[in-house]
């Protein structure tokens, strides 16, 4: 029998083809060959400024242009490469040491090989996006080479060569193509060989190291490359090192966590619902325990001690296995810190494994269910243990070095050795980071990521990516916190602000009306409108007035600072806005979602000039029944720009009857009754625990008078109030126009077993009844919760009960049904919001959606066009600014704590007698007991404090005030705890005495000792915190 | 009618006169030394070309061309299945997967795969596809294919392919096998079809299984990495012990003789048509007969008529005499009537299982055929 093979050699045009062959899994389970015809090229430059061959064969775009060549002519060079070179890096070297391909010092002249880029796509997406945006840049002269499409460096994989080898192969290709290239090049120009740029191929890989060095190309590992650049100290600690280090250590050492599930078992176990996957989180009382929601059960599952969480950090998607039923346990009642513990923490051995079957594992999912169902407090509720992890959501975290973990030797060395890095986010464990510089990092704030987690490691490894500053000092702080809440704090890039209005600052509403900025907008300049804001306001949003009707109803309008007429969407200032969300309010600082310019410019309604806005008017009867309502875009021009308090001034003032006064009672009047209104519907009046820092930083008084509670006044009120009713009413327009892809916003019916825990405290402490039947009935019950004697107590009900709801979202119209469009809080059918759109991305792309629902052309008449979105884009968006909200609600309060915690030192420091911090006596409300200590709230200045039980006051030890000295007492203290009654007693060992303890229960006002202390010696020396002392009860 | 009696014979009936066939026959039954009109011997097939892997998105596929021009195309298409559990097998399956399903990794019980799980489609133009003969064709190729098991030994099942089909107790591979005739048949398509298929099962591969046991299937994305359906002789195994795809062969059998490869000509004038099927079974040493069936060949297709004598209808008493009836005129074939004697079969038979006999020939010719 004859054997045919086909023969392509004699084919000239066969070379040009070839395929890529590969297997791909669908989501619905099938397996498909895939195979890709791949038509080979010769005109990709190599991008060199160098090259005199390829800019002639370089393809151009429609106008005749070829894209500018990146790398430069003259690279710098390092002591082995003296003529400059250009690097070639595989994908090893880049997921070792993205920091140090992103360091401004070093790293110039890179070329990506699209294989390259394309494995660290399906190995890592975080780098991979960090290299884009490498590659976008032109300051690092970083150049996406696409290898893989061209003919000379195109890599056939042979028969039985691994992937990896064929890719390295493809690397060392492209480096041999690119020096073969450039001395052709240079042969051409006629130029000397020897002041050509070396090509230098960066791979850890030590077969790859060899072929190369076969093969005679330039190869050198990231660490050896590194070592021969200035500053390799620091640069070296940058490298990504568990990787070597696991090769090192090979299978030495015990392995302390079990191993992952295969991915397959996994699937089918997930998918057969034995296992469960969801959203690992750790309890900030109690690092150890962690909990994870996942949607078969109503609660969380709980996950305890380091075996169950099993290499998993806060933030993880994980999947986990419901634990047999006798290690079910309750939740901890006892507050552990990593810090706290010492060194042996190693949660009690769970490892005895019963072998249990398929069904009863099933069966044990019903117990779940059942126990879930009839929980009460003390029962043991069920646990889970981590047997995978889906997606590592870990990202870069800011940290302090503990100084406990530096050698003794460390300040002098140049050594490396290994530190812990101790996180900023309590509920990270610390993080194992070897350095050369570990004296120089003591006491300071420093960016670090994890690298890997090993079974044979008890913490996670990573390395240092740099310095933010000293510790406490307000820069690093800053930066600290902007990092943690994933915050761009950048300045924004130059394609950004290249999309700001030409004439700047004297850009002007057109004097023309026949100027197409006029088109489709109403005249509202005779309007008499003013805007209320908080004293030293400069993005001003919103503005407002009221006038009565030739039929006595009342035209009603609320303005809207036209933000959509400058940001047109998708230009690059359209994105970054997607991108940060949100503005976000610091203490000090204020990072805007909008340059400066549209801001506090342009798009601020500020009195006395013309300015666009977005108008919702109302024809109100004087009773507020909305008559019609009417949307426009406007010019307007704002009167005046009160502050709540000048406003409130003028509006009680008697003496002022001019209209513009006149209009603002009419508007207090109508807000009294909106408000009525809600409350009627059953709206709720929450608290959170917030502060105002008023920075007018006088240096000589007490600092902690800029810490003000946030005070509430009837003009407050107003501007809410029009505020919330025009969000309703838009949302409802928009709505009827797109009801797939209406951008609202919504607040989920919290379940009741959510609020279980408080129903359950107010009625044992309080004996007070919780109905949370609905919103309405809640708002009635919270009323109720008062206690004469304290009327704190009541705002501290509604912050508790605050914490069981869910947190409100965005969502776009298509993806929830109508019913659940609620807005629980306000009690609102349906919501959005539309008055911010200087300070939210959200409002601006609503203004975009109601535009083009009233059919507003818009200057080039596409406006109309602009608010249509596929929904797929919009949940994206969605997903975004809901991350962005939240964290910029986080670090908010995080820079307010920071605040206080920086004023009561300053204070200290001030006050202090003979150098101990006498800290300053105030109320304070307990909110959680644990068996070992309290969670005591301070009003005064919003925060919240764990209070160990050496931090009690008993009437002996009364004097003790240092942290040392305090430290002490922990060995002599005990507590007599009830969980059932929520109460602590805390007393010295031997000596229960009433007298000489102090009894502490839930919600008991207690006068307590705020200070702020610097740990000094041990673990997390250095650090500082707020302290709180409880001194006695009230 | 007899377009239809035509579709399911054996091929379409030359036209030749009884003379010629008359002649043919007495060729071909010459006793031990065959005289075939194409000058070959009895055992000798016809020069053929094959190429495989010609179709790039199929699992696997080959290309068989016989040198009188006509062609045919195999692909063979896999996909992952769910299997529709028997009752005897929910209540093992109900538990899916566990901690200890490492140790279950042994290989599937003995007959759970399932017939239906390979499908084979065959074209031929001129004929619709619900035609007598591509169906009967696909069975006659199908049966042999899946039922390939020597069943009773317990051990040595693997030469069944729905065996090899099984992935776990819940998963398989249902495979597609597409045939394409790309000429007129110009002799009976089915030898032609039945090499190109197993030429294109010897090429398939299948993405290499990543999990393990009862899990649900996950697959390695490489596809330089999957597996041959019928592992290649890499391995130490002697050449004789390797599981292959059976091949159907057409034996005719004209007086005393046994001829293999028949062309249409031959068949035509052929006492018996079988189709045999064997495989070499993995252990079992030499070949293993899966079936046999026979083919109806055109001689049989032509009613004879009834003697007058025997005829009812006339009685016996009809003009004529039995003389032209009875009696063979020289120089005219008539078509043999009777069965085939059992010993021809079995010597047809031998002649293909023997060691050294046609069909190790054949099964070491499409083995040198490249692969990959």
């Amino acid at each position: 029998m004859k054997s045919l093979r086909r023969d392509f050699s004699s084919d000239p045009h066969a070379a040009n083809v070839t395929s890529k062959v590969f297997v791909r899994s669908t989501k619905s389970g099938k397996v498909q060959k895939i195979v890709r015809e791949l038509y080979l090229r010769q005109d990709i430059p190599c991008s060199s400024k160098l090259c005199s061959i390829c800019p002639s064969i370089a393809p151009a775009d429609a106008s005749g242009n070829i894209a500018p060549f990146v790398l430069s002519e003259s690279p710098a060079g390092t002591k082995a490469f003296p003529r400059g070179h250009y690097l070639v890096p595989d994908t090893n070297a880049l997921l070792n040491g993205m920091d140090l391909f992103e360091h401004t010092g070093a790293f110039y002249d890179v070329v990506i090989l699209q294989t390259v880029l394309e494995e660290l796509k399906n190995q890592s997406l975080p780098l991979y996006n960090r290299l884009l945006s490498l590659i976008k840049t032109d300051e690092k002269r970083f150049y996406l080479f696409f290898n893989e499409f061209r003919l000379e460096t195109h890599v056939r994989r042979g028969q039985d060569e691994s992937i990896n080898d064929r890719n390295d192969r493809a690397v060392r290709t492209v480096a041999k193509w690119y020096s073969e290239h450039l001395r052709a090049a240079a042969a051409k120009k006629g130029k000397k060989e020897k002041s050509l740029p070396a090509i230098v191929v960066i791979t850890d890989d030590k077969e790859n190291l060899r072929k190369a060095k076969d093969e005679g190309v330039t190869a050198l590992s990231l660490s050896d490359y590194v070592a021969g650049l200035d500053d390799s100290d620091r640069l070296l600690d940058m490298i990504n090192e568990s990787r070597e280090a696991r090769e090192a250590k090979g299978a030495r050492g015990e392995l302390f966590y079990p191993e992952y599930y295969t991915m397959s078992k996994i699937m089918t176990n997930l998918r057969a619902g034995t296992l469960h996957q969801g959203v690992f989180n750790v309890s900030p009382y109690n690092y150890l325990e962690g909990s994870v929601k996942v949607a078969a059960f109503d609660k969380p599952l709980l996950i305890l001690g380091r075996d169950n969480s099993n290499r998993a950090i806060s933030g993880d998607v994980v999947v986990i296995e419901v634990l047999p039923k006798d290690q079910w346990k309750t939740p901890s009642t006892k507050i552990v810190d990593e810090e706290a513990v010492t060194k042996n923490d190693n949660p009690e051995g769970e490892d005895t494994e019963a072998v249990v079957t398929e069904r009863e594992k099933k069966a044990l999912q019903e117990e779940v269910r059942q126990a879930h169902g009839k929980s009460t407090e003390g029962k043991p509720q069920p646990t889970a243990r981590v047997v995978g992890v889906v997606k590592r959501n870990w990202r870069q975290y800011v940290g302090t070095v503990d100084s406990g973990s530096t050698g003794s030797q460390a300040v002098s060395g140049r050594r490396q050795q290994t530190v812990f890095v101790l996180p900023m986010d309590k509920r990270v464990p610390k993080i194992r980071v070897r350095t050369r510089q570990a004296g120089d990092l003591l006491g300071q704030r420093i960016l670090v990521t994890i690298d890997a987690w090993d079974r044979d490691s008890r913490y996670p490894s990573g390395h240092f990516v740099r310095s933010l500053g000293e510790l406490e000092t307000k820069g690093a702080e800053t930066e600290a916190l902007l990092l943690e809440y994933d915050v761009q704090y950048k300045p924004f890039p130059k394609s950004v602000l290249d999309c700001l209005p030409a004439e700047g600052h004297d850009w002007r509403v057109p004097a023309s009306k026949d100027d197409l900025g006029w088109r489709g907008r109403r005249d509202l300049r005779d309007l008499l409108i003013c805007s209320i804001d908080p004293p030293g306001c400069q993005d001003i949003d919103d503005a407002l007035h009221a006038r009565q009707l030739p039929n006595g109803n009342f035209e009603v309008g609320v303005h809207i600072a036209d933000v959509s007429h400058f940001v047109k969407p998708n230009n690059a200032m359209d994105l970054e806005a997607s991108l940060r969300g949100t503005t976000v309010y610091l203490v000090d600082k204020r990072i805007d979602m909008l340059p400066h310019l549209l801001g506090t410019d342009l798009c601020s309604l500020k009195p006395y000039v013309e300015r666009y806005a977005f108008s919702v008017l109302w024809e109100m009867t004087p009773d507020a029944e909305v008559v019609s309502s009417d949307f426009t875009k406007s010019v307007i021009q704002s009167r005046e720009a009160f502050s709540y308090e000048q406003a409130q001034k003028r509006i009680d003032d008697p003496s002022q009857t001019d209209d513009l006064t006149q209009s603002m009672r009419t508007l207090l009047r109508f807000s009294k009754i909106l408000r009525q209104k809600r409350m009627d519907a059953g709206a709720l009046n929450l608290a959170s625990p917030e502060v105002r820092i008023e920075a007018d930083n006088d240096e000589v008084g007490d600092p902690l008078t800029d810490v003000k509670t946030k005070s509430m006044l009837a003009t407050n009120s107003l501007v809410e109030e029009f505020m919330l009713h025009a969000n309703i009413t838009v949302a409802t327009k928009i709505f009827n126009t797109f009801s797939q892809t209406a951008l609202l916003r919504r607040h989920a019916t919290p379940p009741p077993q959510n609020f279980e825990e408080l129903t359950n405290q107010l009625s044992k402490k309080r004996d007070m009844r919780l109905d949370v039947s609905s919103s309405g009935a809640l708002a009635d019950s919270l009323d109720r919760c008062t206690d004469a004697k304290n009327p704190f107590f009541n705002t501290l009900v509604r912050i508790l009960a605050t914490r069981c709801m869910t947190s409100a979202e965005y969502f776009c119209a298509g993806a929830h049904a109508e019913p659940e469009f609620r807005h629980y809080g306000l009690a609102s059918p349906i919501y959005t919001h539309f008055t911010s759109p200087i300070r939210r991305y959200a409002d601006l792309l609503v203004h975009r959606q109601l535009a083009s629902a009233i059919g507003y052309e818009g200057e080039d008449g596409r406006a109309t066009v602009q608010g249509v979105m596929t929904r797929n884009r919009l949940e994206d968006i969605c997903r975004n600014i809901n991350y962005r909200h939240r964290n910029a609600q986080f670090a908010g309060r995080a820079s307010i704590e920071y605040y206080v915690g920086q004023a009561l030192k300053a204070r200290g420091e001030k006050v202090s007698a003979n150098g101990v911090d006498g800290g300053i006596d105030e109320e304070g409300y307990v909110m959680r007991v644990f068996e070992n200590g309290v969670v005591v709230f301070v009003p005064r200045f919003g925060i919240e404090g764990v209070v160990r039980l050496e931090d009690f006051v008993l009437p002996t030890d009364a004097g003790l005030r240092s942290v040392e000295e305090r430290r002490e007492l922990i060995v002599h203290r005990q507590s007599d705890f009830d969980n059932e009654e929520y109460t602590i007693c805390v007393s010295d060992k031997g000596h229960p005495q009433k007298e000489r303890s102090l009894t502490v229960e839930l919600f008991q006002k207690v006068k307590v000792n705020v200070s702020s202390v610097k740990e000094q010696g041990g673990r997390g020396a250095g650090k500082r915190r707020v302290r709180i002392l409880v001194l006695g009860g009230q | 009618m007899s377009a239809q009696r035509q579709a399911s014979s054996a091929s379409q009936t030359p036209h030749l006169s009884p003379a010629e066939l008359s002649y043919l026959y007495t060729s071909l039954s010459l006793p031990n030394a065959p005289i075939r009109p194409d000058g070959r011997s009895a055992t000798q097939f016809r020069p053929l070309a094959a190429e495989t892997d010609v179709l790039p998105g199929a699992n696997g596929s080959a290309r068989v061309g016989f040198a009188d021009g006509t062609q045919a195309i195999v692909g063979v298409k896999a996909e992952v299945e769910k299997t529709v559990l028997g009752s005897e097998t929910t209540a093992a399956a109900a538990a899916p997967a566990g901690d200890n399903d490492g140790g279950e990794g042994q290989a599937p019980g003995h007959g759970h795969g399932h017939g239906s799980w390979v499908q084979m489609s065959i074209e031929i133009p001129g004929f619709r596809d619900d035609d007598a003969l591509p169906v009967f064709l696909a069975e006659m190729m199908r049966e042999p294919l899946v039922e390939s098991v020597s069943d009773g030994s317990g051990k040595g099942s693997d030469g069944g392919l729905k065996e090899r089909l099984v992935i776990n107790r819940r998963w398989h591979w249902r495979l597609y096998i597409d045939v394409l005739l790309l000429s007129q048949p110009l002799s009976y398509p089915l030898p032609l079809l039945s090499l190109t298929t197993h030429l294109a099962l010897l090429s398939t591969k299948l993405p290499k299984l990543k999990s393990q046991g009862e899990e649900d299937p996950f697959f390695d994305d490489d596809w330089n990495a999957a597996e041959y359906l019928y592992p290649r002789s890499a391995t130490p195994l002697p050449k004789q012990q390797q599981v292959r795809p059976p091949v159907t062969l057409l034996v005719i059998a004209v007086g005393e003789n046994v001829i293999f490869d028949p062309n249409r000509e031959e068949i035509a004038v052929a006492d018996t048509v079988l189709a045999v099927s064997v495989t070499r079974n993995d252990g079992a040493d030499g070949l293993k007969l899966l079936s046999i069936r026979t083919v109806d060949p055109p001689s049989r297709l032509t009613q004879p008529g009834v003697p007058n004598a025997e005829n009812a209808a006339t009685g016996g008493a009809a003009a004529g005499g039995g003389a032209t009836e009875s009696g063979d005129v020289p120089g005219v074939w008539r078509p043999r009537r009777g069965g085939v004697k059992r010993s021809t079969i079995a010597r047809m038979a031998k002649l293909v299982l023997q060691r050294g006999g046609v069909g190790e020939e054949v099964l070491e010719g499409l083995e040198g055929v490249q692969v990959g």
